[in-house]
């Protein structure tokens, strides 16, 4: 079911929209009421009349202290729907680690790739939501464009957004940045259901976040996406500050995944280094590498040998 | 959990206040009042009415429950008390036990609000001016950097959602008294269901849907204001104006629970009321000041002040 107002889905127990606040209408249950009647509430264990009771947060009995229970406002705990599969195995994952150690340049030792001992190579499943939405976005902002004695000018305007199959990361494990990087590259359309993918050998993220955290995470997130993207073209101007973004947010769906990397802990010369090799796209290595000290102070000595040269020339 | 057993009333579909029903235990008759509970005197057991929904009178579609205790209720009341009874006559006497939990009839209220504003956004700039100044009684020259700022005209729109706004349905507990302990917390809203109301006051809403639409909406502009304040690009802005429009409201019975302790000093004087709010303990009493005790209290500063210096005086003296 979905909201009436702006088509947000709605999920189980919702009492109204998380998004636009409308309230969801009850199931009707039971016959209508056509006359008015006053009810007793009754203890089942001793039949006695009883009231709500504000510290139990429930209807109580004050004479067998009986507690009744009441409907509670329901906030899950959010669990994976959907997981997507490794397309690259151990072995492979190692190769594209040994492979990026070597593309990494100059100044990186030049033993590097065949030196370094990995020391530990998991299967992780992080924890991300996945959303579809569109929204109309109210903006105002401050530019260089049509500035005048100030370097700023105010400028305001609305735009259209359709957003498809944006990932939001809920990671613990790896940072904003590493999981912005791992995004684009995934298949999100061969994920499977968790059930189908029990079997799996890897670790994997919980969300540890209830659902009302997550929907506020993931609006926030939704807002910033906005302002991120109001200034590539909706803004006129190259440069920005004071960016407001009004979301009227319609037909937010969002889905819970399991997203694969290989986490790698490799050695070089007595330091631990972390790399994350995509799980689906092996030419996908991010980390930390060593740098090769005696090749930038070579580098440094030759710099300063030629300045000190052409010195030299010039005094005479 | 649905009540388990009927106490007889008149079939009417909205009971106007002042029916009788009676006591689905011992018989006796109770006065409903403006009231959709009652607790029979003779033997304390508590009815909720159920009844069909009438325009004005609708049935309650949400309920919040409440979490602060009635000890809680007297201590923070109390507490409050004790900070105005210096200035306030009517709660020196006030008895706080008589403090009553009223679960009031409210509205939930949300809309899209959509606006078009015009304001003057200042942006600031720096410039290099020369001045004279005398310095060791010379006329020198020197150069300064000052903040100015150029104004630009902006007009706009701006759209939103206005939600979790809550007014009065009640003519005994006005919105404004209401907004002094507001807010609620909405994570706890529940569908409404007698259990949660059974052996409190429920009041029946006294308001019509209409005047509360139109408390909402004002309230849905105050609050697209201080958003709209917010939105201001610029360094600074004035001047800012906007027209609002709302589309797709939506409005809410609930019942919202309020500690109120209402004290009448006088006979010939309206109430003075104190209310508190049944999930925050958060409390609001008027804060009218005595003049009398007002001018006895500065009377005895201004006394304490003129023992100290007369002390002080004595004692430097030979």
């Amino acid at each position: 079911m979905n909201c009436v107002r702006c088509q947000t889905p709605l999920e189980e127990s919702d009492l109204r929209c998380c998004i636009c606040a409308h309230a969801v209408p009850a199931a009707v249950s039971g016959a209508p009421v056509t006359a008015a009647r006053a009810r007793i509430l009754r203890c089942r264990e001793c039949a006695a009349a009883i009231s709500y009771d504000a510290e139990r947060k429930a209807p109580r009995c004050a004479f067998c202290g009986a507690v009744m229970e009441v409907e509670e406002p329901v906030d899950p705990v959010e669990r994976a729907e959907l997981i997507l599969p490794f397309a690259i195995d151990r072995a492979s994952a190692t190769a594209s680690l040994r492979s990026w150690m070597r593309s990494l340049g100059w100044f990186r030792p030049g033993d590097l790739s065949s030196a370094a001992t990995v020391e530990k190579l998991e299967p992780l499943h992080w924890a991300a939501w996945i959303f579809d939405a569109d929204a109309r976005v109210t903006w105002t902002a401050d530019s260089d464009a049509d500035s005048g004695r100030s370097d700023w000018a105010p400028h305001g305007g609305s735009a259209r957004f359709t957003w498809r199959n944006v990932v939001v990361s809920a990671s613990r494990g790896l940072s904003g940045k590493e999981t912005v990087k791992l995004t684009p590259r995934y298949l999100i359309d061969g994920a499977r259901t968790a059930a189908e993918a029990a079997g799996e050998d890897s670790a994997r993220e919980t969300f540890d976040t209830q659902r009302s955290a997550a929907r506020a995470k993931i609006v926030a997130a939704i807002e910033a996406i906005a302002e991120e993207q109001l200034t590539q073209g909706s803004i006129p101007g190259r440069r920005f500050r004071n960016v407001h973004a009004a979301v009227l947010l319609e037909r937010l769906t969002t889905r819970r995944y399991l997203l694969p990397a290989w986490v790698l802990a490799y050695r070089y010369k007595g330091s631990l280094y972390r790399s994350v090799v995509h799980g689906q796209d092996s030419s996908l290595v991010l980390g930390e590498a060593p740098v090769s000290w005696a090749k930038i102070l070579l580098l440094v000595g030759v710099i300063a040998a030629v300045v000190v040269g052409v010195v030299a020339l010039l005094a005479h | 959990m649905p009540p388990t057993q009927d106490a007889s009333i008149a079939a009417d579909p909205a009971p106007a206040p002042g029916k009788v029903l009676r006591c689905g235990e011992c018989g006796a008759s109770i006065v409903l009042g403006a009231y959709r509970s009652a607790v029979c005197p003779y033997c304390a057991s508590p009815s909720v009415v159920e009844r069909p929904a009438a325009p004005d009178l609708p049935n309650p579609v949400f309920a919040l429950p409440f979490t602060v205790s009635k000890d809680r209720a007297v201590a923070d009341v109390g507490r409050w008390q004790r900070r105005m009874r210096l200035f306030h006559r009517s709660f020196s006497k006030a008895t706080i036990d008589e403090i009553k939990g009223v679960y009031l009839p409210a509205y939930l209220y949300s809309s899209v609000v959509e606006s078009r504003y015009q304001a003057r956004i200042g942006e600031n700039y720096t410039e290099t001016e020369t001045y004279t100044t005398t310095e060791n009684g010379k006329t020198v020259t020197r150069t300064r950097t000052v903040t100015r700022t150029e104004w630009r005209d902006l007009a706009g729109e701006h759209a939103a959602y206005a939600t979790d706004l809550v007014v009065t349905a009640s003519r005994g507990l006005p919105n404004a008294e209401l907004e002094h302990i507001e807010p609620f917390d909405l994570r706890a809203l529940r569908r409404y269901d007698p259990a949660l109301v059974s052996g409190w006051l429920v009041e029946e809403p006294s308001l019509r849907l209409d005047e509360c639409t139109k408390m909402a909406r004002v309230e849905a502009q105050r609050q697209e204001g201080e958003r709209l304040s917010a939105f201001m690009p610029g360094d600074k802005f004035m001047d800012l104006s906007f027209s609002m429009t709302v589309r797709d409201e939506s409005i809410d019975p609930i019942l919202v629970p309020v500690w109120v302790l209402a004290v009448r000093p006088d006979p010939a004087q309206p109430a003075v009321r104190v209310v508190a709010n049944g999930q925050t303990a958060e409390v609001w009493g008027p804060e009218k000041v005595s003049a009398g005790k007002i001018i006895l209290f500065i009377v005895a500063i201004v006394a304490f002040i003129a023992v100290l210096a007369l002390i002080a005086t004595h004692g430097r003296a030979p």
